[in-house]
């Protein structure tokens, strides 16, 4: 395997974790299958547009990313998504409009236009006897660390083991105090500010412009469906085999059998093991 | 009496519109643009352009002494659709002819719609060869964009072995059919070529396969947002040091999208940038920012061929003296036509055309080389 496929396939499963984690988290956690995830994944790559168009500095992207993007989740969860817990049909139909109307409003604001993100970390580095953009090594070992805390907390936290009672008992957790409609709130809004993050990491590399997300929702939700819901071991097995997959098929063969692939394995996934290869519970 | 009143102000709601159309409508020209779809964001230049080819020649006296009134329909549809929205225009609004700038397929049902009964022409970069009765091109097609492009970017940059990288249907296709002769023809050679589908995303494997290549040159006909995402990671990667791209679709909203930092020897060839020096882009491109302001939605060549095809209609028409058919065929053959473009004259249902040459360098096309009255192999032999 030559080194930079290795990297490709880094890259790739850095990425598809990102902007999967909180569609895993929303779906695992609160039963929403939220079809406007690549729009605000989208919402988040517009976050360095704002600042660039508003002459701002460009250490005010992280702060503007969450600010709209979390703004965004809440006023979803406030109006829309509270009403569809536990209901993944009812929820993929309301979520699939809010995902048309973010479009719509984000088109309203920036125009149908591409937008394009300069690199904070332009040029290429050296690794593994190749030639790789550093950008792209940097994000690697961002989204590594990312992980990382994040399993860390989940396991050792307060919060962790209070989401973990919601999910089990919601009826429980509520009789022992756990406030689960503002965990719910905090749940959605903290995987919708992920997706939203991952856009603003994901902007310097590819095109800006207001149907972007798509291309975003459909490989995470193949992530979750072939790793399995509701952890964060089946998500990483998700995503390494989707990530992973299409990128080795692409560059032995070509992109188009790598799609086919894809969407073969998650056909069969569908089909024969519902619940993916990893289960939490 | 109250029904009396109510009765009067229908009729007058019915009646008055009718004078009031009458009174300023001459004649009607269908003009047919994508305000949806994958094509949407050519919408709005698209509509800009052909109304100032329309008030142009409405200033210089109309179409055979009448002035004209242009009528617009959304084909950024399915086919289907897009054949109904022009059958509205054409039987129920009275269009005597079209303007279309749209893809291929919506120009197939159209063609097969009007079945040569009313005059239509189509606009924009296509892959050539389409011959109907009625049917007149002013789009740019890949001979006219390539066979001279080709061998001069060759020799200024030094470039000896080519990659093909286009999306997966008959454009890239067609287009790259004839780019693998101008190829050989000046000394070159092909070292790889792909069709991506529309819905990949992410290049990496491509630009993979380009770097282990070795290739100096990277012929792109990847389309919209494929254009955009791929040229920033070809960048990204620094292969913008290894190899020149050519594309003959990247026009100025893609480049924007692209990005300054990411443009670094790219090339483009098309029949109009809104960069052209000429007096006449020059005009046009002033009576744009004055009529739309200086937010208007970018010029560029798929926009601007509306402006073409409606002043070829009325160039078309004046020396017909009429919206006929089989009297337009008689007399299209060697019609001239002014345009921002510079002079184009209409071979073989196509137009010979100046094509210009433009680096992209610094995230604005600068011309680099002109070809005037360039004929295109693809055009009807009669």
């Amino acid at each position: 395997m030559s080194s930079i496929l290795l990297l490709n396939i880094l890259w790739q499963v850095s990425i598809l974790a990102m902007v999967t984690i909180g569609l895993g988290i929303v779906f695992g956690q609160l039963k929403i299958m939220n079809m406007a995830h690549g729009e605000l994944v989208m919402i988040g790559a517009y976050a360095p547009v704002i600042t660039s168009h508003l002459g701002l500095s460009g250490y005010l992207q992280l702060p503007i990313c969450v600010a709209t993007v979390g703004l965004t989740a809440l006023i979803m969860e406030r109006t829309v998504i509270r009403h569809f817990y536990g209901r993944p049909f009812d929820s993929l139909l309301a979520t699939w409009g809010l995902s048309i109307l973010m479009r719509e409003i984000v088109e309203m604001i920036f125009g149908r236009e591409y937008q394009s993100v300069s690199s904070p970390l332009p040029g290429t580095m050296s690794l593994l006897g190749t030639d790789y953009p550093i950008y792209r090594v940097v994000v690697i070992l961002g989204v590594a660390v990312f992980f990382f805390t994040l399993l860390l907390w989940y396991r050792r936290s307060k919060v962790g083991t209070e989401i973990k009672a919601m999910v089990e008992n919601p009826a429980l957790a509520q009789a022992v105090g756990i406030n689960t409609s503002r965990l719910s709130s905090v749940c959605f809004v903290f995987g919708a500010v992920s997706a939203g993050i991952a856009g603003m990491v994901l902007a310097p590399t590819t095109r800006v412009e207001p149907m972007m997300g798509l291309d975003y929702l459909i490989r995470s939700f193949f992530s979750l469906v072939v790793g399995g819901l509701g952890s964060l071991e089946g998500l990483f097995i998700g995503v390494g085999l989707i990530g992973g997959i299409q990128s080795t098929i692409g560059a032995f063969f070509n992109q188009t059998y790598g799609y086919l692939f894809v969407l073969t394995l998650s056909i069969l996934f569908l089909w024969l093991k519902p619940n993916g290869l990893y289960r939490s519970n | 009496m109250f029904l009396k009143i109510k009765t009067t102000l229908i009729a007058a709601t019915l009646i008055l519109p009718a004078i009031a159309g009458s009174a300023i409508a001459g004649t009607k020209i269908g003009v047919l643009v994508p305000d949806s779809g994958p094509a949407g964001l050519f919408g709005p230049s698209t509509r800009n352009s052909a109304t100032l080819a329309a008030e142009q020649i409405n200033a210089a006296g109309g179409i055979n002494g009448e002035v004209i009134e242009l009528v617009f329909a959304d084909v950024g549809v399915p086919p289907a659709e897009a054949a109904q929205a022009a059958l509205k225009l054409w039987k129920g609004e009275g269009v005597k002819a079209f303007v279309g700038m749209h893809d291929s397929a919506v120009r197939e049902a159209l063609t097969g719609l009007f079945q040569g009964q009313v005059p239509y022409v189509y606009t924009p970069v296509y892959e050539g060869n389409a011959c109907s009765i009625g049917l007149y091109v002013t789009g740019e097609t890949p001979s006219q964009q390539l066979a001279q492009a080709i061998p001069f970017l060759m020799e200024r940059e030094t470039v000896k072995s080519w990659y093909l990288i286009g999306h997966d249907y008959n454009w890239p296709r067609d287009t790259n059919a004839l780019a693998k002769q101008y190829i050989a023809d000046a000394g070159g050679k092909i070292v790889g070529e792909e069709y991506l589908p529309f819905t990949v995303a992410d290049f990496d494997s491509s630009l993979q396969k380009i770097k282990e290549s070795g290739a100096e040159g990277v012929l792109i006909t990847l389309v919209g947002g494929g254009s955009v995402g791929f040229n920033v990671a070809f960048a990204g990667f620094g292969l913008d040091k290894q190899a020149i791209r050519l594309g003959t679709l990247i026009e100025e909203n893609t480049l924007a999208g692209i990005g300054a930092d990411n443009a670094n020897r790219l090339y483009s060839s098309a029949g109009y940038f809104s960069s052209i020096e000429s007096d006449a882009a020059k005009a046009f491109a002033a009576s744009y920012e004055e009529k739309f302001g200086t937010d208007a939605p970018a010029l560029n060549t798929l926009g601007e061929s509306a402006y073409d095809g409606v002043t070829l209609l009325a160039a078309l028409a004046n020396k017909a003296g009429s919206f006929d058919v089989s009297t337009i065929e008689g007399i299209a053959e060697g019609t001239s036509f002014q345009s921002p473009r510079g002079t184009s004259t209409l071979k073989g249902r196509h137009v010979n055309q100046s094509i210009y040459v433009a680096e992209g360098t610094g995230g604005t096309f600068k011309v680099v080389k002109t070809f005037d009255n360039v004929p295109s192999s693809e055009s009807c032999s009669k």
